[in-house]
């Protein structure tokens, strides 16, 4: 009897065959690695092969609920999809939300993992009768959104779809997998799902799980629900994570045309309040765009999705990184142009991060002159969308050439533009300036994942006021490691980190979640544990993979051009702080000098 | 003035906290009180170093000395000030540092200001703490003996205001006003709060509190806040001219100066 929250069993696939087997998840691993995050990066080291082609067929690709989803805890219905990057080689985990967790947990399992290839384009069902692979040839070079709508107009009802746009078909590394137009974005899921031949997946519960004791699990909900709508949320609920761009803006911390400043005079034109003087503003528009709903995922008390039209008329969700990404970072302040940019990156199945990254390094190529396409310009809107429709088709050997991220493309032009490929172990920056944030340089250069701020939340740290974010040390190193713990243990309960203000003593008060939904007695000192175990499994998995000393690094702009501030000081990272500061990490991991833990460490996670 | 000066209020803060936050926003480097032995100081942002002075009622050479050999090894440069001037400005101390900073035969920057010798809002090599350590030996107490055993730069008004910033958020060099007597104490009460300029972003910007910039006087950025009936709760932030970010209510402000308040959750 697996405790409550969960089946205690991953469902396996092989799409080649099309066959299935159930993988027995004892407690021992449940309790270790909880679900989402962690126990997907279980699942990766007890299933994957080695070595293998992250978009070759033994390479697993692992949907992962969690013991929370289904309950009425608020943003606790997640999902978390894992497999290895094609940008990265190492592992990935992009967590989406919604209809699809509930109903894919209640097909009977905690996880599904597909491995191999399908012989055709197709469509991978998982209900209480077992699975299916159906064709998907009619679907071919849809979006995610469209596919998602036909899928389930030819299912019926009950079902929910997880689909892959048009770039994961066409292998591009930085393609999503989507649901209900929410992406699994970071890392390239979309590209090793198109790899395996999937269009889409599509689930239907057909079982029950139970709560060890649900009269706690409801007081519980109702708690976290009041607190849900305190001002540890007002943010996300009244503004969207947009309202960052500003403040961001304001304390240089703005990644600005590639990194080549932490600020943008365009920012109130992507960002700012309203003037007040356009017929029909309303509070919560902004110059150049106006809100016309907001939204929120399923189980969710928060909502904090905001959907703008621009003044142009296109419509998008607007987040702060993909406005960042396509904005500021290419240099474009035009509104319309940014949720023109956004919405085709929802069509393609694209991350906006590594779109905005790869497509701002290649602006500074062409430049530079090291590619040849005089047409593509900072600040330019139309060369923007040029270059994602490139992408996009990959017609174009430019097109082609940016489909790989910015680190494979780098190596391709060469010359130094590797040196201002603004990526970490390949994943492309977010938009947090690490000169001016030393905790978050840190967390970014580490991270299992690569450049992520969703994986390490140490601008937290250098937010706060506790310390100098422009004097990296000690201080910065221990708040990175507990950021880095925290969202390892709400990206496997799952919990939306948008709630992560509410809880005064974290630990403690998601052990209480985790024991009343289980049964079992876990405590703070317990989840504090299962964090440090979930770090290391996923560094244990990246050296297996083949991950280097150098892989926890920075890109060489980051540390050798200072930024001037307004304030008169000069923000600098140097090479010798950055590396003072891994070492510490390093050290306070219990890693070795170089990284690595030591194999009474490794035995210890229970990964063989 | 029947308290020590280093507690007495000033625009709701204390002159010993205004004048450490105040340095250390200049220096970006520590900042070392020096107390008599046993003294009590009122209360001191994290990080400040506390100095006993071994030796009691030697004057300022004493106390110099004691404050530079505290930063041996921390810093090669220092700003030496009295605990006791409200309108010291981050400008100034950047001004005169700079000229130590950027001489390189120069111990000692000495601004001759409002018509006096100021050894007290003064830089100084830190390498001087010997000498001056062994004048207070010889019972030789005058900063004077210890500048005869130095190079020294004096600064006049003309020579400071050279420097724009610092003409322009301090003009008359108001930096050098100490608060000797009760009547002392009692004008630079008087005098208004330093103007500065404030915005609010985020969440914070609604209802009555447009994002601004809103111009407000306030000598700490919990004045600031209140100025604007802002609530400065663990849920607020607040960045001093772009820079430093701090939730500290007693975080000094000078003239000229920008305050953004934040929501604490800013970021994704």
């Amino acid at each position: 009897m697996p405790a409550g929250g969960y089946f205690g069993q991953a469902l396996v696939v092989d799409v080649t065959s099309g066959t299935s087997r159930n993988q027995p998840l004892p407690d021992s691993v449940l309790r270790g690695y909880i679900g989402g995050s962690g126990l997907g990066t279980w699942l990766l080291c007890q299933l994957g092969t080695a070595g293998a082609d992250p978009l070759g067929p033994r390479a697993p690709l692992a949907f992962v609920f969690s013991p929370l989803v289904g309950t009425p805890l608020t943003t606790s219905a997640k999902f978390a999809v894992v497999a290895k990057s094609p940008l990265t080689g190492m592992l990935t985990d992009a967590l989406a939300s919604s209809q699809f967790a509930i109903a894919g947990k209640l097909t009977g399992h905690d996880a599904i993992v597909i491995d191999g290839r399908a012989p055709e384009l197709s469509v991978l069902l998982v209900d209480g009768d077992g699975i299916r692979l159906t064709s998907a040839a009619h679907l071919a070079g849809m979006t995610a959104a469209d596919t998602d709508r036909h899928v389930r107009g030819e299912l019926g009802r009950g079902w929910r779809v997880a689909a892959i746009g048009p770039a994961g078909e066409l292998g591009i590394r930085y393609a999503t997998i989507s649901h209900d137009g929410r992406h699994a974005g970071r890392g390239g899921l979309g590209a090793v799902m198109g790899a395996k031949n999937l269009k889409a997946i599509a689930v239907r519960a057909a079982a029950k799980v139970a709560t060890a004791d649900p009269a706690a699990v409801l007081a519980a909900a109702r708690d976290l629900r009041e607190r849900s709508f305190g001002p540890a949320t007002a943010k996300y609920r009244e503004l969207g994570t947009l309202a960052n761009l500003l403040t961001f803006n304001a304390i240089s911390a703005l990644p600005t045309r590639n990194f080549q400043a932490a600020t943008f005079d365009g920012a109130a034109e992507l960002a700012g309040p309203t003037a007040g003087n356009v017929a029909g503003d309303a509070p919560g528009d902004i110059q150049g765009m106006r809100r016309v709903a907001r939204s929120s995922c399923a189980s969710c008390t928060i909502g904090c999705e905001h959907i703008y039209r621009s003044r142009g008329g296109k419509q998008a969700r607007v987040e702060y990184e993909n406005v960042f990404a396509l904005g500021p970072m290419c240099g474009v302040s035009d509104p319309d142009a940014v949720l023109a940019a956004s919405a085709r990156c929802d069509e393609l199945g694209i991350d906006t991060i590594s779109a905005g990254g790869t497509i701002a390094w290649a602006m500074e190529c062409a430049e530079r002159g090291l590619i040849d396409a005089p047409w593509l310009r900072f600040g330019d809107s139309a060369a923007l969308l040029r270059a994602l429709d490139e992408i996009g088709d990959r017609g174009t050997p430019l097109g082609s050439l940016l489909a790989e991220g910015s680190r494979r493309a780098s190596r391709t032009v060469g010359a130094d533009s590797a040196s201002f490929a603004s990526h970490v172990k390949g994943l492309e920056m977010p938009g947090y300036e690490p000169r001016t944030l030393h905790a978050m340089a840190l967390g970014l250069a580490v991270n299992a994942r690569g450049a992520d701020h969703n994986r390490s939340g140490a601008y937290e740290a250098d937010l706060s006021g506790d310390l100098d974010r422009l004097d990296g040390g000690d201080a910065h190193v221990a708040a990175a490691i507990e950021t880095e713990d925290r969202a390892a243990v709400m990206d496997s309960l799952i919990l939306c980190k948008f709630l992560r203000g509410v809880f005064t003593d974290p630990f403690t008060e998601w052990a209480g979640l985790l024991s009343a939904v289980t049964g079992w007695e876990v405590s703070g000192g317990e989840l504090r544990e299962t964090a440090r175990r979930i770090v290391m499994a996923k560094r244990v998995y990246n050296i297996r993979e083949g991950w280097q000393p150098a892989d926890d690094w920075l890109p060489d702009r980051l540390l050798n051009e200072p930024l001037s501030l307004p304030s008169g000081r000069v923000a600098t990272l140097s090479a010798d702080r950055l590396r003072a500061m891994i070492g510490s990490y390093y050290k306070m991991r219990s890693l070795d000098p170089e990284g690595r833990p030591d194999p009474a460490t490794v035995d210890d996670l229970g990964l063989a | 003035m029947g308290t020590p000066k280093a507690a007495l209020e000033w625009h709701g803060s204390t002159l010993l906290r205004r004048t450490v936050g105040i340095v250390a926003r200049a220096t970006n480097g520590p900042v070392v009180v020096v107390r008599a032995i046993g003294q009590d100081l009122p209360g001191l942002p994290e990080g400040t170093l506390v100095a006993d002075d071994p030796r009691e009622g030697k004057g300022p050479v004493q106390g110099i000395a004691a404050g530079l050999a505290a930063l041996s090894g921390r810093a090669e440069v220092a700003f030496v000030s009295s605990t006791d001037m409200p309108f010291l400005h981050p400008a100034f101390i950047r001004r005169v540092l700079g000229v130590v900073e950027e001489g390189h035969s120069t111990d000692v920057a000495l601004p001759v200001a409002r018509g006096y010798r100021q050894p007290l809002a003064a830089a100084y090599r830190v390498t001087l703490a010997e000498a001056a350590e062994r004048l207070v030996k010889q019972d030789r107490l005058r900063p004077a003996f210890l500048f005869a055993e130095c190079q020294v730069e004096t600064l006049d008004d003309a020579t400071l205001k050279r420097d724009p910033v610092l003409a322009a958020l301090d003009p008359d060099l108001d930096s050098v006003l100490n608060v000797n007597t009760p009547a002392d104490y009692a004008a630079a009460r008087a005098r208004p709060a330093p103007e500065v300029t404030v915005q609010l972003f985020g969440t914070l910007a609604k209802g009555s509190n447009a994002s601004g910039p809103h111009v407000v006087r306030a000598a700490t950025v919990g004045g600031a806040a209140d100025a604007l009936g802002l609530v400065f709760d663990r849920h607020v932030t607040a960045a001093l001219n772009g820079d430093q970010i701090t939730r500290d209510r007693t975080t000094p402000l000078a003239a000229g100066d920008t305050v953004f308040f934040l929501s604490a959750d800013a970021g994704g």
